[in-house]
């Protein structure tokens, strides 16, 4: 049949694999463009993040001062922008507080997972052997433990405090990932491109990291982006049951908590904290979904 | 069906249930024990009596040999006694608790699966229009809106501003008469609870039913002439539902999470609400008991679930 | 042609996608006589899947049939409703594919699968679907059919699987059987086997045949005429002994002189078509094979050839012909095959402009 014999393309064939690298990327990001939720996502956690940020210096009041002679349970007021909670505190300064904290252990508890998930997913996938076997049974026996117990009770052992909630959440949640960065360690392990590595002597820490991590990198973010969602949630829910980030500290679920019960006199207590919770996990969903979408190396060309 | 080869599977798979229960107790058991401060500091019992009543309990041997007698009990169905209430025997009191949860969580599931799978396969037919971007979009709303906002939300809506409706039935907040609640009483946590998992069942099945459709038997299937709606069903329908069933562990673990948040704000007896109380009352053998029935829960929900496979898919047997 | 159950007329799909209009099939004509085997031969791409996807009304979005007329039967199949469609389909005219793992449903036993053909148009009754299940696998030959009609597709081997599907076609007695690359996905020896099957049920049922291949060998195995496509059009039509002994197209004759053969000389270079089949969305004027082919002349740049008689009961597409290329341009003893090589006929810009017909694509990979 006809067969395609101009030097142009030789060149072109040699040089494929390292394009199709360049070319995944390239790609993604121009998909990831033209998806507009995650545009608006993106954009709306670039202000969040800002605002948390500008928290860092300022706010319009001590998010732990009970202000003297303010009224509690205020709406909002051109005083207090977000109106007061039950202890008479100014609840804009609150939420932006709040907004530092979501933001924390949401990125902070993708990280560790990210981490740890990678390198236990890697080690247990190139090696093999009785390397995985171990591996791979503690995360089986583990993996169907629900993981807002452990975090429970993982976190009464430490202690409350933020560094170690965020252990506490993704004390469970890294085994996902390993379980993931395993099985693309196992596939990317038999392609031929990796015999070659090692038939030209590559150590095989060369090889994890410089040939089966870059391949594996686009679920792996997509991934830790949906860990930050359920870690940002895991935590309200638990400073919701009162079980987290202790007072005075301002979480949006111990906000939401405290508006909860003043449900019937005021609902923009409670209100704050939901939308802010909503829009924040919607943001990051639809950003992973639009990641994935980007990335899905099935859907290239 | 039942081959010799399912068979040995699931004795594999039982073993396994016991090893990983064995595992989990352990090492909460460890952990809770570990805690500092001890179970009976909030009675501020000191001296003498604190020492008797560490004796009573067992609670000054060496923390294995407590493990140990825990673990035979257990296996006798015996989980220990109460220290918050004395002598209060746990497991009769998590057997209840279990059933009523188990009603939360069952009728959640159902809500799951119907309104997930529904909303997914008309999401799927009708690509890329209103009717795909609404369901979607209700969709992503049940996933990321955490659930104790749609809780807050619901009691706003039926026990402010429609209490007609209702009839005050939900009451908020919730004042539990002690026995199992009803099919009504119960409606609106499970409808909540469900709605808020139902969102991943859509994704998945839209998308399962998006794969599927593109697949060369459809096409097979059109070009002998069979009508559009047998396509659907008999074909697209079945082929789509087997990734549904790949997630229906993670979703039960999914139900059982948001069911200890909910069973917290509506004030249900099950044992999520036991769990958290255990924990703030450092009742740790409770803590335990609910900890390990709810792996062993988890343990069984999965091997139905790997067994449904074999039902469904002709092609995995064991 | 008089006579025929299938008579396809000016066919014209497209694709209308994201980057631009396909123009996968353009004006495409033919005839298919009761019982005869046709084949329609190309590269991939060249349209012929897309050719039979449109006879049956199966293609999908965004593809749309634009023109032409598709008689069957007396009724034009394009014009007919969905329902109307829908009863000739696996009724009339049966088409099976080129995978079948993938062209079964991996969790219906194949026997159901077969019978719903039956049960989904009335022309079989009812009360002998079941029987004629078993009977219609032992008539492409699957052994033991009695107990294999309820196994499942994953338990037959790619070549039973294959006559499976061939059993699912022909249940209900149709009066033409297109078969889309049926034997791509096998072995060679499973490949001989099937084409052998098709070639019996041929002359047992009655039924016609269109084969649609890459595959020249196949379609000398089984089929009495042949077409061959090219970049969505039909360029050269006739009998296989013509179409193998005598090609008219230059497009035809390259194909034919690309494929090993035992008895060349060892010294005899395999000469390839150099080039791409060019883009359907942005096709070249005049002939669309002038880019790569080496007997162009100066109208094939201009001015596409419409399909014309050469010989009695051959036609093809060609201002020049083989013909007067052997006689004319040295056709015989050629050795260099690139485009207007022999004709010495090239576009204005002589060689740069030839590089220049590398298609966009893959200059623009190039740079990338």
């Amino acid at each position: 049949m006809a067969t395609i014999a101009t030097p142009v393309l030789e060149e072109y064939a040699g040089g494929t694999i390292a394009r199709e690298q360049v070319g995944l990327w390239r790609d993604g990001f121009r998909r990831l463009r033209r998806n507009r939720l995650a545009l608006i996502a993106v954009v709306y956690l670039s202000i969040l993040l800002a605002i948390a940020i500008v928290a860092i210096f300022w706010t319009p009041y001590n998010p732990a001062t009970i202000l003297p002679n303010t009224l509690t349970y205020l709406p909002p007021t051109a005083q207090h922008l977000l109106g007061t909670d039950e202890l008479g505190r100014d609840l804009l300064s609150r939420m932006m507080q709040g907004a530092q904290i979501s933001l924390i252990v949401g990125v902070g508890t993708s990280a560790i997972v990210l981490t740890v998930g990678v390198v236990v997913g890697l080690i247990a996938g190139y090696f093999r052997g009785w390397v995985d076997g171990v591996i791979s049974v503690f995360i089986n026996i583990f993996y169907g433990i629900p993981g807002i117990l452990v975090a429970i009770v993982l976190y009464l052992v430490l202690g409350r405090g933020l560094g170690n909630i965020m252990i506490a959440i993704s004390a469970t949640a890294w085994m996902d990932m390993a379980r993931l960065v395993r099985g693309q360690a196992f596939s990317i392990r038999e392609r031929e491109y990796i015999e070659a590595a090692r038939a030209s002597g590559a150590r095989s820490g060369k090889i994890l990291f410089g040939h089966i991590l870059p391949n594996s990198l686009g679920p792996i973010i997509v991934q830790a982006t949906f860990v930050i969602p359920i870690a940002i949630l895991t935590e309200a829910f638990l400073s919701y049951l009162g079980l987290g980030i202790p007072s005075p500290l301002a979480s949006w679920g111990g906000i939401a908590s405290e508006g909860y019960a003043a449900l019937p006199l005021e609902p923009y207590m409670m209100l704050w904290p939901a939308l802010a919770l909503s829009l924040t996990l919607l943001a990051f969903n639809f950003l992973g979904d639009g990641l994935r979408d980007a990335f899905d190396p099935r859907q290239r060309r | 069906m039942l081959t010799r080869g399912t068979l040995l599977y699931i004795a594999q798979r039982l073993a396994l249930i016991v090893f990983t229960l064995i595992a989990v107790s352990f090492l909460v058991f460890i952990t809770v024990h570990s805690l500092p401060g001890d179970a009976f500091e909030s009675e501020r019992v000191h001296g003498k009596a604190l020492q008797l009543l560490l004796h009573e309990y067992g609670l000054d041997r060496p923390i294995l040999v407590q493990y140990w007698s825990f673990l035979t009990n257990a296996i006798q169905g015996n989980l220990g006694v109460s220290f918050q209430i004395r002598g209060l025997p746990i497991t009769p009191l998590v057997m209840r608790e279990l059933s009523v949860s188990a009603e939360l969580g069952g009728t959640a599931l159902l809500i799951t699966i119907g309104l997930g799978t529904t909303f997914g396969v008309l999401a799927a037919l009708r690509q890329n229009t209103w009717v795909d971007y609404t369901l979607t979009s209700i969709a992503v709303v049940g996933y990321s809106v955490p659930s104790f906002v749609l809780a807050g939300l619901g009691v706003l809506i039926f026990s402010y501003w429609l209490p007609n409706v209702t009839n005050g039935v939900i009451s908020y907040p919730a004042i539990w008469t002690g026995t199992y609640g009803t099919l009504v009483e119960l409606s609106l946590p499970a409808i909540i609870l469900g709605f808020y998992t139902s969102g991943q069942v859509t994704r998945i099945t839209r998308a399962a039913m998006l794969e599927v459709l593109q697949q060369d038997y459809i096409r097979t299937a059109r070009a002998k002439g069979l009508k559009s709606r047998v396509v659907t069903i008999r074909h697209a329908l079945r082929n789509a539902l087997i990734p549904v069933i790949s997630i229906l562990g993670p979703l039960v673990i999914s139900i059982i999470t948001g069911s200890v948040i909910i069973e917290n704000i509506f004030g249900i007896p099950g044992l999520g609400k036991r769990f958290v109380e255990s924990i703030l009352s450092a009742d740790y053998n409770i803590t335990v008991a609910v900890f390990t029935v709810y792996a062993l829960l988890i343990g069984i929900a999965n091997l139905i679930v790997d067994l449904l496979y074999t039902v469904v898919d002709p092609r995995i047997r064991y | 042609m008089t006579d025929s159950i299938l008579e396809v007329r000016n066919l014209s799909t497209h694709f209308f996608t994201d980057d631009g209009e396909v123009k996968a099939v353009r004006g495409v004509s033919f005839g298919v006589a009761p019982g005869e085997t046709l084949g329609i031969v190309g590269e991939s791409g060249c349209g012929k899947s897309v050719t039979a996807m449109s006879i049956l009304g199966l293609v999908q979005r965004p593809g749309k049939v634009v023109a032409g007329e598709i008689m069957f039967k007396g009724s034009d199949l394009l014009k007919l409703s969905n329902e109307e469609l829908r009863n000739i389909r696996g009724r009339d005219i049966a088409m099976i594919f080129q995978d079948p793992l993938s062209s079964m449903n991996p969790v219906l036993r194949v026997g159901y699968q077969i019978d719903e053909a039956m049960y989904a148009h009335d022309k079989i009754p009812k009360d002998q679907v079941k029987q004629r299940g078993i009977d219609l696998l032992k008539q492409v030959r699957v052994s033991d059919a009695e107990r294999r009609i309820n196994d499942f597709p994953h338990q037959f081997s790619g070549g039973m699987r294959q006559r499976a599907m061939i059993a699912m076609g022909l249940s209900n007695k149709p009066d033409l059987l297109i078969a889309d690359e049926p034997t791509t996905a096998l072995d060679v020896t499973v490949q001989a086997q099937i084409l052998e099957l098709l070639r019996d049920l041929n002359e047992q049922t009655g039924a016609a045949i269109i084969l649609i291949t890459h595959n020249l060998g196949v379609v000398a195995g089984l089929c009495k005429r042949v077409l061959v496509m090219y970049a969505g059009e039909i360029v050269e039509e006739g009998t296989v002994e013509q179409i193998f002994e005598r090609p008219q197209h230059p497009y035809t004759w390259s194909l034919l002189r690309s494929v090993p053969r035992i008895d060349a000389n060892r010294g005899h270079r395999l000469l390839s078509i150099e080039g791409l089949p060019p883009d359907l969305i942005d096709l070249p004027q005049g002939c669309k094979f002038n880019p790569r082919c080496p007997f162009r002349v100066e109208r094939c740049f201009h001015e596409s050839p419409p399909i014309e008689q050469v010989a009695p009961a051959q036609h093809a597409a060609c201002w020049v012909t083989m013909e007067r290329a052997y006689a004319d341009m040295g056709a015989g003893t050629i050795t260099d095959t690139s485009p207007g090589a022999a004709s010495g006929v090239h576009p204005a810009g002589g060689k740069r402009a030839a590089e220049a017909e590398v298609p966009a694509a893959v200059a623009e990979a190039v740079n990338d």
